[in-house]
């Protein structure tokens, strides 16, 4: 272990309690927005990512396109679907796959921390890498090759939240377990 | 520090608030498109030209140059047409349901979506009478009904019933145009 949790300054556990503390609303709130924009079930998310069909592929500017089908009542009070199209997805990308990184990280440093077996700690490190190359990785798949895909992308945002859960939890319970017989 | 200050009053004066939904499209849909038992969509995707073609009428362009129809029909024939209008202004974006009868005269226009800070000012302007001068109304006639409430309602009152015409005579051109 290079540093342990449990017996590290209040000022270490407390400055660890608030990082996590704050991820985790950060989390929240991400979830919120992928509910709003995305949703969590992979036709949704395939909807979200997938290349523009001819249905809403922009027109040539010399004719204009009548398309027709039948909807529902319930239909017309749908949102229209949120889409990623690649411009905003190399955007996308491109800002939040360095914040992934730099939040895997911390948690991982976190989980260094932990009082684990060295192959847990392996594997919790892989997972908290793990997710968010997943969930790009989906959106990309998604996009390029297969609707498909968009598991990889749910797989991803699952893997990203179970990452999370893990080290908090652990972090929390040694961090301030009561210690029989010790007073605080 | 003055400069601040004043930046951050700006901020908070500008911001849009939150969408409110005022009526649900559901309920829309049976109160203007009555009796109807199948519904389609007609989306147009307009060229550059009828872009321009519907700017030089109207002053207006449809958010990505798409204009969806909904037509209920009864027994496979077209009873009416229902059209969504977005309206955008400083204080955020409203939502004027326009519906058309079989003639192509205006059966009846509702405001469904507001934001926080438009809410009441659209109730007093609905609570004035608003909408009920639209009714009969032929696609190609301009609406004043803003008109017929000034004086008996606030300032913002007023101007949310000038938006309100504005997104009936957006809707009345893109039928006039498109539909017809």
């Amino acid at each position: 272990m290079l540093y342990d949790l449990r017996r590290s300054d209040a000022r270490v556990r407390w400055l660890v309690t608030l990082l996590l503390a704050t991820l985790g609303v950060a989390y929240v709130f991400g979830a919120w927005m992928v509910g709003m924009y995305a949703g969590f079930t992979p036709r949704s998310v395939a909807a979200t990512y997938v290349e523009p069909t001819a249905m809403n592929m922009p027109m040539p500017a010399d004719n204009t396109m009548v398309v027709e089908h039948d909807v529902t009542p319930a239909d017309m009070g749908r949102e229209p679907q949120h889409q990623v199209d690649r411009d905003l997805l190399i955007q996308d990308t491109h800002v939040h796959v360095p914040m992934y990184g730099v939040i895997a990280a911390v948690l991982s440093v976190v989980a260094l921390g932990l009082a684990i077996p060295r192959w847990m700690g392996f594997a919790l490190i892989t997972l908290l890498f793990a997710a968010p190359w997943l969930d790009f990785m989906g959106m990309w798949l998604t996009k390029l090759v297969s609707p498909h895909f968009a598991v990889v992308t749910l797989a991803g945002g699952w893997a990203m939240g179970l990452g999370y859960t893990i080290v908090a939890a652990l972090a929390f319970w040694q961090m301030w377990r009561p210690e029989r017989g010790v007073r605080t | 520090m003055k400069a601040l200050i004043l930046g951050a009053a700006a901020a908070a004066l500008l911001h849009i608030t939150p969408t409110v939904t005022l009526v649900e499209r559901s309920d829309v849909v049976s109160r203007l498109l009555p009796g109807a038992d199948r519904f389609t969509a007609r989306e147009i995707h307009l060229s550059s030209a009828d872009e321009r073609r519907l700017h030089d009428a109207a002053g207006w362009t449809p958010p990505d140059d798409v204009i969806t129809f909904y037509l209920g029909k009864r027994a496979n024939q077209v009873d009416g047409v229902l059209v969504f209008m977005r309206v955008d202004s400083p204080h955020g974006p409203l939502e004027v349901a326009v519906g058309f009868d079989k003639a192509g005269a205006i059966r009846g226009v509702e405001v469904t979506k507001a934001t926080i800070e438009t809410k009441p000012w659209i109730v007093e302007a609905l609570r004035a009478g608003l909408t009920d001068r639209y009714r009969g109304l032929a696609s190609d006639a301009t609406p004043g009904a803003a008109t017929t409430v000034k004086g008996r309602v606030g300032t913002m009152s007023e101007y949310m019933a000038e938006l309100v015409d504005r997104g009936v005579a957006h809707a009345g051109a893109a039928y006039r145009l498109f539909y017809r």
